[in-house]
């Protein structure tokens, strides 16, 4: 008996001693390979991931050869709190933060605390095509990518008309109970624009203003009557439960289950090329006042490795051939003026660009934001 | 009629006893036959019990997802590591908790167990600072170290627990022929105490392998093992993706535990937990 | 013999260094670090989370309670509060109970069934809590095993039990389980056979011998049982997170709300120490229940 003990537990530790080999070994032969790497961190959901896997690093890598990019992907931003905790600390004790471009919400956090580089025309080219408004907010240290609005997204079988502003989309909630739903503004930005949406209506255009560019605690009383109005729908939402993220609400909208939503642009477009949605939901945006969008940034840490190629990388990220795959891949808003754009895309874009969309608040007013409505909604 | 009473009692009482065992086994087993079915379920709308249409896409999606071997690698070789080095520096402890007498023994008996209670997510920060200062980030001592921290409550207590239970006197009946205190320990006190500590390595073999969150910490860019993938994957192609995993989960779990299942139930386990 | 006796306490301070060495250094400080930063403190460790964070209660001397203060002042913290405490005690309930049920009947009867049925409340101990999690949800949601059933049954306003606290108690019991069972079933295997056929040949009847011989027994493992599956839940974030509702859920979840999308680092560290501070008075519990037993038994090696 006891040496069946002693047997099992010899093969576990000679287990050991051959994993550590191929690890050393591993190690070594990367140590031999010539060629930079970095290191790419991306949070959101399945359309971001394949836009990087798929279409920009493969396209990045043929022209580059040398440079190397590894993709680490958070679904939902899962990892969000571990990556910024990584990152002030490294950037801190000027260590490698282990992340060299990162692509998610947690940008903007960064940028306006100081822990990232800011780019100029000097490291990244491209940078000077980018409309210069969407830079102040993040006090020019985060370089915005594309563009994508939130709009409303109906089943034409159920729903043959539409509603056009928001005072009809809430009269239509409450006189079909159980057929809409948005998720938790902190699961996702589409259930965000919603909420905010709601609340921007009761808000003086003067002090809107204020909130979308810089952070002011004093102002938000002006939220009262917006989440108490939120608070009153929680009878009309789906089973009364909000979702997690905004994959979930698209989830709902396919099965049939809810026949009005709040969703991305970019996310609803691609879901409907792939199936995932019917061909009967159709996408349009109400008015007075219409839901947000913005713009995705990416950020370089002060203390990341490789600091030229990761300008490289943003460079060709902001180049026309990559502007264009974001369109045709993931169905979003060019960083980049229309004019530098092939014909055919400039066509199918021809009123709208990242920054002509309704603005959100800065940073910290929405993360105050997605606490009062946790607070006061559910 | 009390013969009759009586039958009638014990028949219904089989009745709710197999109720409760069925109930059991669907309660327990369902959810992962219900998950597995999913793996090869095409279209498969509320109410049937069955799926209408069967697909292998699941399967595909999860195999062509290039990082997925290589993390399933990563913590195939992570565990073993660190189950062998978390017993490498406990056991001796162990063995220190139960034989020697020293100041603040119980207390730091319990100290290790008491810490770990707290939320790892609110000491992420400042464990990153600490990694940092240290030279550990993104190495391979670094991650080891973060998935020993959760396995050393097991590695020191039910060892310690089983080295107590060794009759004092064996040793010393050893030691009286002239063997030396090492050569004691391997054949009388280790050999005795073997069973408790091979259910110690399987479940901090378990719980390395479980460990997502710090690994990431840690870990990043080079080391992300398979917990954290699965998060992506679960939440991204959920439905089948979630199936196919537990479905290949499935086998190295039911090897293991027709392995450990004998030692585990036999009796080592609950002494471990016993503070003396 | 007192030089003895010195030598040996140095020598076994010195083999318990290196796991208590590594605990002190990764967890210790830290959780030292969060205290401190829950009372206002901001400099050393804490500099980069104070730079990151907003609404914070900071103080240069001294210490503050102003963190706490918001926090517990707040109602959705109420709300998330009492969901835990209720949810990690009804799961400890039940955990202990059926855990009970099968390891008895595993000790009583040790029959074919018998077996399975513990060999199969064990599967959930190989399945990692991501995947766990999720079957749990598709089992109980609006499509699910459950719903299709009672449908099929003629039930057809069977709830949705997916993301409701139903649904993570559910879960929390799934997973918790495994461990009640090998520990019950330990400690039930560590009372001698002839004990309870000496019992039984007295003319004593099953219930009876459960009620005045295994039971008293095995009251040590049952509350390692309740205290380590309430200590768990009660910290759990990834079974309430894929399984519960927006609002009020765990304090797991809404700890990692408060880091990430609220950006309020401080807050969701106050929550951490309530989570603490609670787990170590139901761990103080099974300390006391260990030094009870452990002095009323003398035969204890």
């Amino acid at each position: 008996m006891n040496r069946k003990h002693l047997g099992a537990i010899i093969v576990l530790a000679l287990a050991v001693v051959l994993a550590s080999l191929a690890a050393t070994s591993k190690a070594a032969t990367k140590r031999q390979a010539k060629t930079d790497t970095i290191v790419l961190y991306a949070s959101g959901d399945v359309n971001v991931q394949s836009l990087w896997q798929q279409y920009i690093i493969p396209g990045f890598e043929k022209k580059n050869k040398n440079i190397k990019v590894k993709f680490i992907f958070s679904e939902h931003g899962v990892q969000d709190t571990t990556t910024l905790a990584r990152i002030g600390a490294a950037v801190k004790q000027r260590k490698w933060p282990g992340i060299d471009l990162v692509d998610a919400g947690l940008v903007t956090t960064l940028a306006t605390d100081g822990l990232t580089q800011p780019v100029t025309k000097a490291t990244a080219p491209n940078i000077k095509n980018v409309d210069q408004k969407l830079l102040t907010p993040v006090k020019g240290a985060a370089i915005p990518y594309r563009g994508s609005s939130v709009v409303l997204a109906y089943d034409s079988k159920n729903v043959p008309t539409p509603p056009k502003s928001l005072g009809a989309l809430l009269a239509w909630i409450k006189a079909h109970p159980g057929k809409f739903t948005y998720n938790s503004p902190n699961s996702g930005g589409s259930g965000y624009s919603f909420a905010e949406t709601v609340v921007d209506s009761f808000i003086p255009a003067n002090v809107l203003k204020q909130m979308q560019t810089g952070y002011f605690p004093n102002l938000e009383s002006n939220w009262k009557q917006g989440l108490d109005l939120l608070h009153s729908l929680n009878q009309y939402v789906y089973q009364g439960v909000y979702p997690n993220g905004n994959a979930a609400v698209l989830d709902l909208l396919g099965k049939g289950q809810i026949w009005v939503a709040p969703v991305w642009s970019d996310q609803s477009l691609t879901a409907l090329k792939t199936g995932q949605l019917p061909p009967s939901v159709h996408l349009t945006q109400i008015a007075n006042p219409s839901f947000t969008g913005g713009a995705a940034y990416l950020g370089v840490p002060k203390s990341a490795k490789h600091k030229v190629d990761v300008y490289k990388f943003v460079d060709y990220v902001l180049s026309p051939a990559a502007q264009t795959q974001i369109i045709n891949v993931m169905s979003g808003f060019p960083a980049i003026p229309l004019k530098l754009m092939p014909k055919a895309i400039q066509n199918k874009f021809a009123d709208v660009s990242a920054n002509s969309l309704r603005p959100t608040y800065a940073q910290k007013q929405q993360s105050d934001f997605k606490a009062q409505w946790q607070q006061t909604v559910p | 009629m009390s013969v009759s009473f009586a039958l009638a009692r014990s028949a219904g009482r089989r009745v709710l006893w197999f109720l409760f065992v069925g109930s059991l086994i669907v309660f327990m087993i369902g959810p992962i036959v219900w998950l597995g079915l999913r793996a090869f379920s095409g279209l498969w709308l509320y109410p049937q019990l069955l799926p209408k249409q069967w697909t292998v896409n699941g399967w595909r999606q999860v195999f062509n997802d290039p990082n997925l071997s290589h993390s399933m690698k990563l913590s195939f070789e992570f565990a073993p590591v660190v189950t062998v080095a978390s017993a490498a520096i406990c056991l001796p402890a162990a063995y220190a908790f139960s034989r020697y007498k020293f100041p603040g023994r119980r207390f730091l008996l319990i100290s290790l167990f008491a810490v770990n209670a707290f939320p790892k997510i609110g000491l992420y920060i400042s464990m990153a600072g600490v990694f940092y200062s240290l030279n550990l980030m993104a190495t391979f001592l670094g991650v080891v170290i973060v998935q020993l921290i959760g396995t050393i409550v097991f590695m020191t207590w039910i060892p310690a627990a089983a080295f107590s239970a060794i009759p004092r006197s064996l040793e010393e009946a050893a030691r009286d022929v002239g063997a030396g205190p090492l050569r004691v320990f391997f054949r009388v006190t280790f050999p005795l105490a073997a069973p408790a500590i091979f259910v110690a390595m399987i479940l901090s073999f378990l719980a390395s392998f479980d460990e997502a969150q710090g690994t990431f910490l840690v870990g990043v860019p080079k080391y992300i093992t398979m917990p954290t993938e699965m998060y992506t994957l679960v939440l991204n192609y959920p439905e089948q993706v979630a199936a196919v995993f537990a479905l290949l989960l499935a086998v190295p779990s039911v090897l293991l535990m027709a392995l450990v299942r004998k030692h585990v139930m036999g009796g080592k386990l609950a002494e471990g937990f016993q503070l003396r | 013999m007192r030089r003895r006796e010195l030598r040996e306490g140095a020598q076994g301070l010195l083999m318990v260094l290196p796991p208590v060495a590594v605990i002190a250094v990764f967890i210790g400080f830290p959780v030292v670090a969060a205290i401190a930063y829950t009372l206002g403190r901001a400099g050393g460790p804490n500099s980069v989370v104070a730079s990151l964070g907003q609404r914070q209660f900071i103080v240069q001397h001294g210490v503050t309670l102003d963190a706490y203060r918001d926090v517990l002042g707040n109602k959705t913290i109420h709300r998330d509060l009492w969901a835990t405490v209720w949810v990690t005690v009804l799961a400890t309930l039940v955990v202990v109970v059926v855990s009970w049920a099968i390891a008895l009947y595993l000790r009583l009867a040790d029959t074919r069934l018998a077996r399975i049925v513990s060999g199969l409340s064990v599967v959930p101990l190989f399945i990692p809590v991501v995947i766990a999690s999720y079957a749990m949800l598709v089992f109980y949601s609006s499509d699910g095993f459950m719903r299709s059933v009672a449908y099929h049954l003629g039930w057809h306003s069977f709830p949705t039990l997916g993301f409701t606290l139903w649904c993570v108690f559910l879960a929390e019991v799934w997973v918790n389980i495994p461990f009640g069972v090998l520990m019950m079933s330990s400690g039930l295997n560590g009372v001698p056979n002839n004990l309870i056929e000496a019992a039984r040949d007295s003319g004593a009847s099953m219930p009876r011998v459960v009620r005045s011989i295994l039971l008293p027994m095995n009251v040590i493992p049952t509350v390692i049982v309740a205290t380590f599956t309430a200590i768990y839940v009660l910290g759990s974030f990834t079974v309430p997170y894929l399984t519960g509702p927006t609002a009020p859920n765990l304090l797991g979840p809404s700890m990692s709300n408060f880091f990430s999308a609220f950006n309020q680092p401080q807050q969701a560290e106050v929550l951490a120490i309530v989570v603490f501070v609670l787990a170590l008075g139901i761990g103080a519990v099974y300390v006391w229940a260990n030094v009870r037993t452990g002095k009323r038994s003398a035969v204890a090696p």
